[in-house]
């Protein structure tokens, strides 16, 4: 080890990154060189200095904008699935300049062969313009159709093309241990525009809430439904698992310090009382006891952590 | 070490539910990373208003691509790495226009004189010394500004938020090597730029 190669490493050594053998034989040679010590401490000094930048902190204000306005996003995002996740982005492949030659030659080849394949479908029409083929292989009748779009006649010929809605509303019946009767519940309380199905839902989903899907619709539901009443039952269908749960712990948590119905904040309240020893739901306590807009959450915050331990 | 290995099992778990359309269990792995992703953006860009387009852009990115998300790495890692793509990004096309004051912006666009936050409030401390220190402050954000954004994200990953080069290198898709001497250059730039300040 000779000096160079202690001031070329000076900085893994401050970080902690270099090996133990290495840092030891460093530690060694600064003992022995004046010289390497002064770069060291020097290095040690200018650590200190960029620690005196002050750095921003992520607000709990800041953070809950973000997560509300990516919760709005996500309601209308769409997982890329199979092929789509390969070509349906080709603006960011080009961003990557390693992948634009290979993606240039693509379009180049895709290009070309969809040029020859238009011309074969064009040849393909004229030939047979004469032979009629049904486009629809289902049965009118056994489908009510909602409504008509567009109607178009092939000049010169008897094809009429008629573009149509079907509705076919259906029932299941079954029972709430029955997949695709969850599915569908699950499904009801996250996209029903009708706040009385999602609460009709949730109303049969806290019957069984011991299962893991049906537990995460609840707490979903909690953190997200528009209407209270919804959000209010959630609550009391998970608050049994707030002490075993830590996801469930979590959103009740952040109920109990963001939902604007103090009713639903009171309610978390009481639900976390079984774990309030746990420092998440302390801290929520301390924060409420101060700042909560509603008397009798303070009052209430104060009562339970009057009634915990200290913690040095 | 335990933890962190309990956090991967879960993560693969909430993945694998995400993957099949669960939406909620990708909110839950949105809340284990989103504070460490928004810091990051938000250290990189001194704005709120960015710092915030970055996270969306990024977690709707990973939602979109999860699909192809094979568990070659950690969720960890792979987010990290669309949040760096995304910063490097934003840093490189903010280099070309104009220097910018050390003033940082909150999610309004107000702007937030970071030198204002360096007073020194402790008993003792007097208004030359914290003059001195604002002054000391402007220099390292103007220091820091003159870095190239890639290292200026190895410099913040390693300095400001501790991570492993190992870690860094995974993130930035480059090998431990190449960070070690990126690391090397920022901090060369910086101790040239501040030698008169000590």
């Amino acid at each position: 080890m000779n000096c160079e190669w202690v001031q070329q490493n000076v900085t893994l050594y401050l970080y902690n990154e270099l090996p133990d053998d290495a840092r030891f034989e460093l530690e060694q040679h600064a003992n022995r060189c004046q010289q390497c010590a002064a770069v060291i401490s020097e290095f040690r000094g200018l650590h200190e200095q960029l620690d005196a930048l002050p750095k921003l902190e992520v607000t709990p204000n800041l953070l809950a904008a973000a997560r509300m306005e990516l919760q709005e996003r996500l309601e209308t995002a769409e997982q890329l699935q199979g092929w789509r996740r390969f070509v349906l982005d080709p603006v960011a492949w080009l961003r990557q300049w390693r992948f634009s030659p290979a993606l240039a030659a693509v379009i180049f080849i895709v290009g070309f062969g969809s040029g020859l394949g238009t011309m074969y479908s064009v040849a393909g029409g004229v030939r047979g313009a004469a032979g009629v083929t049904p486009t629809s292989p289902q049965p009118r009748a056994e489908a009510s159709i909602s409504g008509i779009r567009t109607i178009q006649q092939e000049a010169g010929t008897n094809r009429i093309k008629i573009q149509y809605d079907k509705t076919t509303p259906e029932q299941v019946q079954g029972s709430l241990s029955d997949p695709e009767i969850q599915q569908l519940l699950l499904y009801a309380t996250r996209n029903n525009y009708n706040s009385g199905v999602r609460m009709d839902s949730i109303d049969v989903l806290r019957q069984k809430p011991e299962d893991g899907r049906i537990r995460e619709g609840l707490v979903f539901a909690l953190r997200y439904d528009s209407n209270p009443g919804v959000r209010l039952k959630a609550l009391e269908a998970v608050t049994p698992y707030v002490h075993g749960d830590i996801r469930v712990r979590n959103a009740v948590v952040e109920a109990l310090l963001n939902d604007n119905n103090p009713g639903i904040r009171m309610g978390a309240l009481h639900a976390l009382e079984a774990s309030r020893a746990d420092t998440s739901v302390r801290q929520a306590l301390q924060q409420l006891a101060k700042d909560d807009p509603n008397p009798y959450i303070r009052t209430e915050s104060r009562k339970m952590l009057a009634s915990m331990p200290e913690i040095d | 070490m335990l933890g962190q290995n309990a956090s991967r099992v879960n993560d693969a778990e909430l993945i694998r539910e995400a993957q099949r359309g669960n939406r909620a269990a990708f909110e839950e792995l949105v809340r284990q990373y989103d504070q460490a992703v928004l810091r990051l953006a938000l250290h990189l860009t001194g704005s709120e208003h960015d710092a915030k387009d970055i996270y969306q852009e990024a977690f709707l990115k990973a939602y979109r691509n999860l699909g192809g998300f094979r568990f070659e790495c950690s969720f960890y890692t792979w987010i990290y790495r669309i949040v760096t793509n995304l910063c490097l990004d934003h840093l490189r096309r903010k280099q070309t226009r104009k220097e910018e004051p050390p003033v940082a912006s909150d999610a309004e666009g107000r702007e937030l004189n970071l030198l204002e936050q360096v007073a020194d409030e402790r008993p003792g401390s007097s208004p030359e010394r914290n003059l001195a220190r604002r002054e000391l402050a402007a220099r390292i954000a103007l220091a820091l500004k003159k870095l190239t954004a890639r290292e200026r994200i190895v410099f913040e990953m390693k300095h400001y938020e501790g991570l492993r080069l190992r870690t860094i290198g995974e993130a930035l898709n480059t090998t431990e090597e190449t960070v070690k001497n990126t690391l090397f250059r920022a901090t060369q730039k910086l101790r040239a730029a501040l030698a008169n300040a000590r």
